[in-house]
C-alpha cells in the first residue's frame, strides 16, 4: 500500500482540528456548553492534550516544507495542510494564529488578564471563521464523499 | 485508500462532525439566552476543569509548599548531576578519539 505523507498529515490534522473545535466550542460560554453536556472538565483536558498534538503536527509540516524548499522540490502536495497559496495558505496562517493565541491563553491566564481576553477573542472568532471555511472546503471537495460503486483493488489510487 | 469503504465512512464521519459544529455555533449564537440552570452548569463545569485539568494540577503544585520545597531540593541535586553526567560523557568521547 502506497500512502503519501501529505495524505496522512491531512487526515491526522482533520481529526486533531475536529477534536479541538468541538472541545473548544463547548468552553466558549453557557450558550455553547450543551455541545458536550456541560462537561467542561473533559473538554478542557481534551483541548489541552490535542493542542499539543496539533502544534506537533504543524511543526512537522513546517519542517517538511522547509526541507522541500531546501531541496528545490516543487512537486505539488495536493493533500498537504499548508502551502504557499489558496486554502493551504489560509490554513497555515490561521493555524499559526490559533497556536500563538492559544499559547497566550494558556501562559497568561493567571498573570495577564488583558492579553488573555484579547487572545480569547481572536481564538474564538477565528474558530467560527475556520469552521465556516471548512464547510466550504467540504463543499468544494464533495466528490470525496461519493461512495465507490465497485470495490477498487488498486491501492495506489489515493 | 480513498476508495475503501471504511475510509469513506471515516470521511463522512469527519465531514458530519464539522456540519454538527457549524450547526451548533448557529444554534448557540441565534438561540435564546441561557437559563440560570445552564449558566450554573457551565460555571460548575469550569470549576471542575480548574481542579481536574493540567492547570489545576499546576495550581495545586503551586499551593503545596512542602511539595515545592521537595522539588527545589531534588532539583538542586539532580541538575548538577545532569551537567556532571554530560561533562563526563563529552570527556569519555574526547578520550576515545574526538566527538566525530
Amino acid at each position: 500500500m502506497n500512502i503519501r505523507f501529505d495524505f496522512i498529515m491531512h487526515w491526522l490534522w482533520t481529526i486533531a482540528f475536529a477534536l479541538l473545535a468541538l472541545s473548544g466550542l463547548a468552553m466558549v460560554g453557557p450558550r455553547y456548553g450543551w455541545l458536550l453536556s456541560y462537561d467542561i472538565a473533559s473538554a478542557d483536558f481534551v483541548h489541552r492534550v490535542v493542542a499539543g498534538i496539533y502544534v506537533l503536527l504543524t511543526f512537522v509540516s513546517v519542517a517538511y516544507e522547509i526541507v522541500r524548499a531546501v531541496r528545490n522540490d516543487n512537486k505539488r502536495s495536493a493533500w498537504f495542510i499548508i502551502g504557499s497559496s489558496g486554502y493551504q495558505l489560509f490554513t497555515f496562517i490561521t493555524t499559526l494564529v490559533f497556536i500563538i493565541t492559544g499559547a497566550i491563553i494558556w501562559v497568561c491566564m493567571d498573570s495577564n488578564m488583558a492579553a488573555t481576553a484579547f487572545a480569547l477573542y481572536i481564538h474564538e472568532k477565528l474558530t467560527y471563521i475556520v469552521i465556516g471555511s471548512l464547510i466550504w472546503h467540504i463543499f468544494m471537495k464533495a466528490h470525496a464523499l461519493l461512495w465507490p460503486r465497485k470495490r477498487v483493488k488498486d491501492d495506489k489510487a489515493l | 485508500m480513498m476508495q475503501r469503504p471504511w475510509f469513506k465512512a471515516f470521511i463522512w464521519f469527519a465531514a458530519t462532525s464539522f456540519f454538527f459544529m457549524a450547526s451548533g455555533v448557529l444554534i448557540s449564537y441565534l438561540g435564546p439566552e441561557p437559563t440560570e440552570a445552564q449558566v450554573m452548569a457551565y460555571m460548575k463545569g469550569m470549576m471542575a476543569a480548574m481542579h481536574n485539568s493540567l492547570m489545576g494540577f499546576s495550581m495545586s503544585l503551586e499551593e503545596d509548599s512542602v511539595l515545592k520545597a521537595l522539588i527545589s531540593q531534588t532539583a538542586s541535586v539532580t541538575i548538577p548531576l545532569i551537567f556532571t553526567g554530560i561533562g563526563f560523557g563529552v570527556l569519555v568521547r574526547l578520550r576515545r578519539g574526538g566527538l566525530g
